[in-house]
């Protein structure tokens, strides 16, 4: 490769230019990202309202009454996350100021949301008349009787109905959400957990790290799944989304804390963490701006892996009855219910299987792709 | 500024007094200490204004870690380091930090004493950062240019990235970060033990060019004679953690006292 | 290694305690006890207990005394090895256990056991192809294997292969058929078998592909070594160096992964023994979770905990053990 490539090319620039490389990655990544648009415009994908209805001389959007707060958060926070990152240089040039604009709006948002009235209205628009009416992609809602139960796949329900005759693909196609956002909101509690005791650890050495490995080693001696069961099962009243997220996030961050105290411990021994020491930089300057960044590739890599797993565990656990309580669709949800039906109904196991799958793949291709873009020793091709 | 480089002459910038840094081995079951590695022994030494110190040892005679000691990345065991009559080893953090203006430090390893994260506008610049806050940011880049300028580098190597230099070129960024702040002394630990020797010859001349026109003081850690010889005034050589032999450079170059010096000065090829 | 030996055990101490704390504070201080749920009756068609035997319930199993307290006694009384009794049929905890403890362990054995069996091979094949279509192929399949969730997997093969609308080849669920208790020995094992396979497979695949990625990588790094490019300088044949060399030293570290895969396959065995029915330790787990029967709850827990701190010990003996150039003081 020409030398040249390399001038003043950054450490994230020169990641990105390899991972780019990896075609199964770039698939990956792409896979993900369509499916977190899929998850974002859920309710304009699969609904028993229409998106446009003109009758009776009046154009109505009969979608938009009828979001909940979370569709509501999708719709708004994706494009918001997006649009963040595509202006980050001009937002971001005072720091202060682009992160109190971004937290502005985001309290903007919950405010509305606090003060916001669902409309919940049983009706559908498909049979109902109109002179004009641009119907979802999916005309069903995920939680209405649409049809008979046990329709097998056809051109009205793609994905079949289930027990209870309602439309798969519309209940797969809202379950992205459940389970795109646990798997995203509970790593990044692990995240946010492992790398803060981790650093403490293997930065500050000593008694930190001697309490801190105990308590990684208290996690560790159980299985996660078991001890996430144990949390969840007591606590059945309170299993809404962000009580499972949080339990994940808790009891998963163990084998992130391992990585980087591992990290820190060999990192805060380089001459140019002693340099930055010896000029007089802080503990957090240090931390924050010399051994973090250094880290952050392999951070990367595990937390992916860790999405990954983490959406598997939230499956598992709505599979096992253990998740969220319906009607939230998730797609272990789908595959729950689905057992008592196997010997007939393969399309209730196929779909919402599929679509984990596909999801828990992506993910860990783009694992792969970022650990060989990150450390080009440990690619294996 | 005193003539004179006699080690025991008055106004020395550095005295380091009975320094031992000794660091425990923990082993058994309960990981109690079983013993102590003496890696510096009571070490006294002092070191005038505006001369060089060479301090010469093999590795792991402890001559890095008397350096590290005299700008406080290691704690000393016992003994005191004093800096302009003052002692230094024993202040807090927050109290050390205005000497870290003064005192600053040049590592050996060029590949990994500069963060590979961090422009080299960044890196230099850190050090305005935290003791100059005052600075806008194109007053620190018109500095770190300057200092770019004065270690034989080029302005438009401000936004580049450490792998995209050599390793002589990283020890010059290494030089370039420790004079930001306008030090009076500089620890150079083994700054050119890892370059190649035409490299070598190259960062000792910038250094010995530097100490004249800013009238820096070195203590100059180094594993070889020969390189310690050219450049210092005065020469301490440390084995297992003491000093076994404090002369002026020509001394101990034509007259060696101790076995461990002869044996030293036996690795330097004669010219 | 003695010293080494005698800390690494001294210190699964208060890693236990800190698990069975955080555990009995769990299950204590949730919402809802055992008495509350005998009590509401209901569903067995029970009548609903008075308030005074509601409160009598609550003192018989200690749900009164401060919770720090009750953990003491509880650990007082697993000193000498008592996990007390379970608090739905009152039969010992240890028997309890132990009456499950062989499905889960023949069915997690059985998958380590397979696993090893076919990874190996399957990594080391695609080692000595690098690149070439073969381990493309191979590694490409192990990686969709690694993200199939082994509930769908269950649901799949019982669908294509268990009685569905397709094959009707194995059994569906069970230990064993109705009728097991009038076969012969051979015609019983048979029977079992036949039961397993399913279970099994869903168990392995996962672990299976994890150690096949190990062993690809391992067998890379050690064909890459000086050792190698010295044995086939001297001209060994390749299957020599492959087989004999290589492999040998390729096996260490793919052999202490074992103890890493324990936890991983009880999390597993969950999962499985629950969709094929199996009434194995998960079950149990299920059961008392669902009756809010702590010292069951409690004593799977130490159960599972030992088991798995024992094999991380476990792991890193066998690397001392297997390499002697690993030394801890």
């Amino acid at each position: 490769m020409n030398q040249t490539n390399f001038v003043h090319e950054s450490y994230a620039q020169r990641i990105w230019r390899r991972f780019r490389a990896e075609p199964f990655a770039r698939n990956g990544l792409w896979t993900i990202l369509v499916l977190f648009a899929v998850a974002a415009l859920a309710p304009f994908l699969a609904n028993s309202h229409a998106i446009i209805r003109v009758a009776d001389g009046r154009v109505t959007f009969p979608i938009f009454p009828s979001l909940e707060p979370i569709e509501w958060r999708f719709l708004l926070y994706v494009p918001l996350a997006g649009l963040a990152w595509l202006f980050r240089r001009r937002l971001f040039a005072r720091p202060l100021g682009g992160a109190t604009f971004l937290l502005a709006l985001v309290i903007l948002i919950e405010v509305w949301l606090v003060f916001h009235h669902v409309v919940n209205d049983p009706t559908n628009d498909r049979d109902r008349p109109a002179a004009f009416k641009l119907m979802p992609l999916v005309p069903f809602s995920p939680v209405e009787t649409a049809s008979e139960p046990f329709l097998p796949p056809s051109w009205t329900h793609p994905c079949g109905t289930d027990s209870t005759g309602r439309d798969i693909a519309a209940r797969m196609l809202h379950g992205a959400r459940t389970s795109l956002s646990i798997g995203f909101v509970a790593q990044s509690i692990a995240l946010s957990i492992g790398v803060t005791l981790g650093s403490l650890a293997g930065y500050y050495r000593s008694w930190p790290d001697i309490a801190i490995c105990r308590l990684i080693e208290i996690m560790d001696c159980f299985p996660p799944l078991l001890l996430i069961l144990v949390a969840v099962s007591l606590f059945e009243s309170q299993n809404n989304m962000f009580y499972i997220m949080a339990v994940i996030g808790l009891t998963t961050w163990t084998g992130m804390a391992r990585l980087v105290r591992g990290e820190f411990l060999r990192l805060s021994g380089l001459p140019f963490t002693l340099a930055a020491q010896a000029i007089g930089a802080g503990d957090l300057r240090v931390i924050v701006r010399h051994i973090l960044p250094n880290a952050l590739g392999p951070i990367l890599v595990a937390g992916t892996f860790g999405v990954a797993s983490t959406i598997l565990l939230e499956s598992s656990l709505s599979f096992l009855g253990f998740g969220m309580q319906a009607p939230t669709p998730s797609w272990g949800d789908i595959l729950g219910e689905s057992r008592l039906y196997i010997d007939f109904a393969w399309w209730l196991a196929f779909f919402p299987g599929l679509a984990i799958l596909i999801t828990i793949m992506s993910y860990n291709f783009v694992g792969e792709g970022l650990r060989d873009a990150v450390d080009p020793r440990l690619r294996i091709k | 500024m005193p003539e004179s480089t006699d080690a025991s002459s008055p106004d020395p910038i550095l005295k380091v007094e009975n320094l031992k840094v000794y660091f425990p081995i923990l082993g058994g079951v309960f990981r109690h200490k079983v013993g102590e590695v003496k890696a510096v022994d009571d070490v006294s030494f002092e070191v005038q204004r505006g001369k060089t110190v060479g301090l010469v040892g093999e590795s792991s005679s402890g001559k890095t870690t008397i350096g590290r000691a005299i700008i406080r990345l290691t704690e000393p065991t016992a003994g005191t380091i004093s800096y302009d009559g003052k002692v230094v080893s024993k202040l807090s953090a927050a109290a050390f930090r205005p000497y870290r203006k003064k005192i600053q430090i040049i590592f050996q390893d060029p590949y990994n004493s500069l963060n590979p994260r961090l422009s080299i506008f960044e890196i230099i610049g850190e050090a305005l950062e935290i003791h100059f806050p005052e600075m806008t940011p194109a007053d620190r880049r018109a500095r770190v240019a300057e200092l770019l300028g004065k270690v034989g580098l080029k302005r438009d190597h401000l936004d580049r990235y450490p792998h995209e230099f050599s390793g002589g070129q990283r020890q010059r960024i290494g030089i370039a970060r420790a004079l930001a702040v306008n030090p009076e002394f500089l620890v150079c630990d083994e700054p050119v033990s890892a370059l190649d020797v035409s490299v070598q010859a190259q960062i000792v001349n910038l250094l010995q060019d530097l100490q004249e026109e800013l009238g820096l003081t070195y203590l100059f850690i180094a594993h070889d004679l020969a390189v310690v010889e050219h450049i210092s005034d005065f020469v301490l050589v440390m084995n297992d953690g003491k000093i076994v032999e404090a002369a002026s450079a020509e001394a101990i170059y034509e007259n060696p006292q101790h076995d461990y010096t002869r044996k030293l000065l036996s690795a330097v090829p004669k010219m | 290694m003695t010293t080494y030996l005698i800390r690494r055990i001294l210190l699964l101490v208060p890693t236990l305690l800190g698990i069975t704390l955080l555990t009995f504070l769990l299950v204590r201080e949730a919402p809802g006890n055992i008495a509350l749920m005998k009590g509401a009756g209901g569903e067995n068609g029970s009548r609903a207990m008075t308030a005074e035997q509601r409160e009598a319930m609550i003192k018989l199993y200690g749900l009164d005394k401060d919770p720090f307290t009750a953990y003491a006694e509880w650990i007082g009384r697993l000193t000498r090895l008592d996990l007390g009794d379970s608090w739905v049929d009152h039969r010992s905890v240890v028997a309890k256990i132990g009456e499950r403890i062989g499905l889960t362990a023949s069915l997690a054995g059985s998958a380590l056991l397979i696993s090893y069996l076919v990874a190996i091979p399957l990594g080391v094949i695609a080692a000595i192809k690098r690149g070439q279509v073969t381990d493309r192929a191979i590694s490409f399949t192990v990686f969709v294997l690694y993200s199939i969730p082994s509930f769908a997997a269950a649901l799949l093969l019982i669908l294509l292969v268990a009685g569905g609308d397709y094959l009707n080849l194995l059994p569906m669920y069970g230990t064993n058929s109705i009728n097991a208790s009038e076969m012969g020995r051979f015609e019983w094992l048979w029977d079992r078998i036949q039961h397993m396979i399913l279970p099994v497979i869903c168990l392995t695949y996962g672990s299976l592909s994890y150690i096949s990625r190990y062993a690809r990588v391992s067998m890379l790094e050690a064909l890459a070594q000086d050792f190698i490019r010295t044995a086939r300088a001297k001209g060994l044949p390749e299957r020599l160096v492959i087989l004999h060399h290589a492999l040998r030293n390729a096996l260490i570290p793919i052999i202490t992964i074992f103890a890493l895969e324990l936890p991983v396959l009880i999390s597993g065995a969950v999962i499985i023994e629950e969709i094929f029915s199996l009434p194995g330790m998960g079950q149990l787990m299920f059961a008392s979770l669902e009756a809010r029967d702590n010292p069951t709850i409690m004593g799977i827990t130490v159960f599972v905990s030992i088991l798995t701190l024992l094999g991380y010990l476990l792991a890193d003996i066998l690397y001392v053990v297997v390499d002697p150039r690993i030394r801890y003081e």
